[in-house]
């Protein structure tokens, strides 16, 4: 509070009006004491008071007050605050909102802060890279960080001179995220990432570029690129650095997300893609509800549930074919998924047999049936890209013949230990 | 995810079923699985089988209530359908014996009066297959069932030890059995 008062004292001491120290105090003690008022709040008030007792115009003091009171960046520590800053834009974001017009990062030499200008301002432009004065912008508070929002009353002026930004170059090209592991990403974090296009996904959203999988040799991960990062697409079974991605966790699963401060550069090396590709051989004990005909939303291309799809509600589905299944060792399980063209080929079923039977017995039921007739209890070997829990399936052969070998192998094996028990 | 993981499929030959006597389960939570802890040392909740069918009766009173008979080289299991296994139930109703089928289920115990444990199995799933697979089934259970063997001799892990305690584990006998098995896929060539 000692700090206000002397703050309030020098001002009124370079329009050279001394005002007691003692008087500010307790002046704001009691408004942020016993009336809890906020501090600049009280700040405001106890100097408006003296202007009005010594006379002084407000807008003359405030003008004066302008030019000099520069606050720095690091120096931004209270909600509600009105400071003036010399400030360059190290970065513009896209906006998100109809009532914002700009918003990004301004840095100077302490610093670098958040910046939203808002709508009805009317503003001029902000340029990125360019240096300005702001007059009269509000500090607020969001999700525990200060930020700096320009309004109706926040003036801006260009600056020739470049203002440094402490902590070097923010722009996203210098500014750049560590280069990790695929398996050691984890979910609110910035990286780079070295991998391999293993699969492009059918595109379902039209906010989306591209999606699929990208894998380097210790995983693979899903990737989203978002349509507006503005980045260009990438081809299946190339490699690329992913620069700036954003990985995220949804539905308990690691993603990543290219945005626009992501980059793209396709890379001459071939990575290898580590267990990528999974084999598991088993016996298919299980397949789950949601196997068999299905329909999909055609917007998202998720399954429909009652014909609604979690999100875009009650939709005209297109059908398709597809299994979830489980495959057991006799010593461990794995969930796999299978598409529809293998479906097809699996149970010896076309999707548009399928629906013909579904309609036939107004059942879409008697298509699970059929493949679980045709599947179940039989052995197979998969192989495809692992994850979260499941394969999912590139190739699925049935075993067609008894490893005679094996068997050859074991029957002497087993002769030899039970003499040697009998000797 | 948490907390829950699928019981794999267990590979035991009818006869070692048959024997087993030593059933476990964590009784402070009524939903725990009940394991049956076999000569070998498999620990089955889930087993999954393939064989023959050879019987079948309705032995339901009130509503249907199937009991199916699976040989396997070994000997035969016994499975019981009734109205909440209305999948497998429908199976054993149409179905024509005999016929190679392959089993998923739950084993569950019985205890009769004169202490005689039963081993039955619940199916989840039957379903009607070929030879072959019959065939790879008896291939893949000698396997693993020579690997618990191998497990018991070298009391490995607690199962193993459990199970050694608990029966005097006699694995020449069971190697004996195993032998059986691979011997009937020879004969068959």
């Amino acid at each position: 509070m000692k700090q206000i008062a002397q703050s309030i004292r020098d001002r009124f001491l370079k329009l050279g009006i001394d005002v007691p120290v003692e008087d500010i105090e307790s002046r704001l003690d009691e408004l942020i004491t016993k009336f809890k008022v906020p501090s600049n709040e009280a700040q405001r008030s106890v100097t408006n008071y003296f202007l009005k007792k010594y006379s002084i115009p407000k807008n003359e003091f405030y003008t004066r007050q302008a030019e000099p009171q520069l606050t720095k960046i690091m120096n931004i520590s209270e909600n509600g605050q009105w400071a003036n800053l010399k400030a360059k834009v190290v970065q513009l974001w896209e906006n998100t909102h109809e009532s914002i017009s700009q918003v990004g990062l301004l840095g100077d030499e302490t610093g670098i802060i958040k910046f939203t200008e808002w709508k009805n301002a009317e503003l001029p432009e902000l340029e990125q890279g360019e240096s300005y004065l702001f007059r009269s912008v509000v500090i607020g508070e969001y999700n525990g960080r200060f930020q700096v929002q320009l309004n109706k009353n926040t003036s801006i002026e260009k600056l020739d001179e470049v203002i440094e930004v402490g902590g070097g170059d923010f722009t996203p090209a210098a500014r750049e995220s560590e280069l990790r592991n695929i398996s050691d990403l984890s979910g609110g974090q910035w990286a780079t990432v070295k991998g391999k296009v293993v699969q492009l996904w059918e595109n379902s959203h039209e906010s989306i570029e591209q999606a699929g999988l990208i894998g380097d040799p210790t995983g693979v991960i899903k990737f989203t690129n978002w349509a507006s990062s503005e980045l260009p697409d990438m081809e299946e079974g190339k490699n690329y650095m992913l620069k700036n991605v954003v990985v995220n966790e949804w539905g308990g699963k690691i993603q990543i997300q290219l945005n626009r401060s992501s980059s793209i550069e396709e890379l001459d090396e071939d990575i290898k893609v580590g267990s990528s590709t999974s084999t598991y051989f088993g016996a298919m004990v299980d397949i789950q509800t949601g196997s068999g005909l299905i329909k999909r939303c055609p917007e998202c291309k998720r399954a429909l549930v009652k014909g609604a799809c979690p999100e875009h509600g009650k939709v005209k589905g297109e059908y398709d074919l597809r299994i979830k299944a489980v495959l057991d060792s006799g010593t461990s399980t794995q969930d796999i998924l299978i598409n529809r063209e293998l479906t097809e080929e699996l149970a010896g079923l076309s999707l548009d047999t399928a629906i013909a039977m579904a309609a036939d017995a107004l059942d879409p039921g008697v298509v699970l049936d059929t493949i679980k007739h045709e599947l179940v209890g039989r052995y197979y070997t998969v192989t495809g890209h692992k994850l979260d829990r499941y394969i999912l399936v590139d190739s699925i052969t049935p075993k067609t013949s008894l490893d005679k070998e094996m068997l050859d192998e074991m029957l002497s094996l087993n002769e030899t230990f039970t003499k040697l028990e009998v000797q | 995810m948490p907390g829950f993981f699928r019981e794999a499929a267990r590979r035991v030959f009818a006869q070692e079923l048959k024997d087993s006597n030593l059933t476990s389960r964590d009784e402070s939570d009524q939903y725990a699985p009940q394991y049956v802890l076999t000569p070998t040392g498999a620990k089955v909740n889930r087993i999954f089988l393939v064989g023959t069918l050879i019987e079948k009766e309705d032995i339901g009173t009130d509503s249907e209530y199937w009991r199916g008979r699976v040989s396997d080289p070994t000997g035969s299991f016994l499975v019981y359908a009734g109205q909440y296994q209305p999948e497998a139930a429908q199976f054993l109703a149409e179905c024509e014996l005999p016929a190679f089928v392959a089993v998923v289920g739950k084993t569950s115990t019985y205890t009769t009066d004169d202490g005689n444990v039963l081993t039955s199995i619940r199916p989840e799933s039957i379903q009607q297959v070929d030879e072959l697979t019959r065939n790879l089934w008896v291939l893949d259970t000698a396997k693993q069932t020579l690997e618990r063997i191998r497990a018991i001799e070298a009391e490995e892990d607690q199962n193993s030890k459990l199970a050694k305690e608990h029966y005097s584990t006699d694995t020449g006998y069971y190697r004996e059995i195993v032998k059986k098995a691979l011997e009937s896929l020879k004969e068959r060539e």
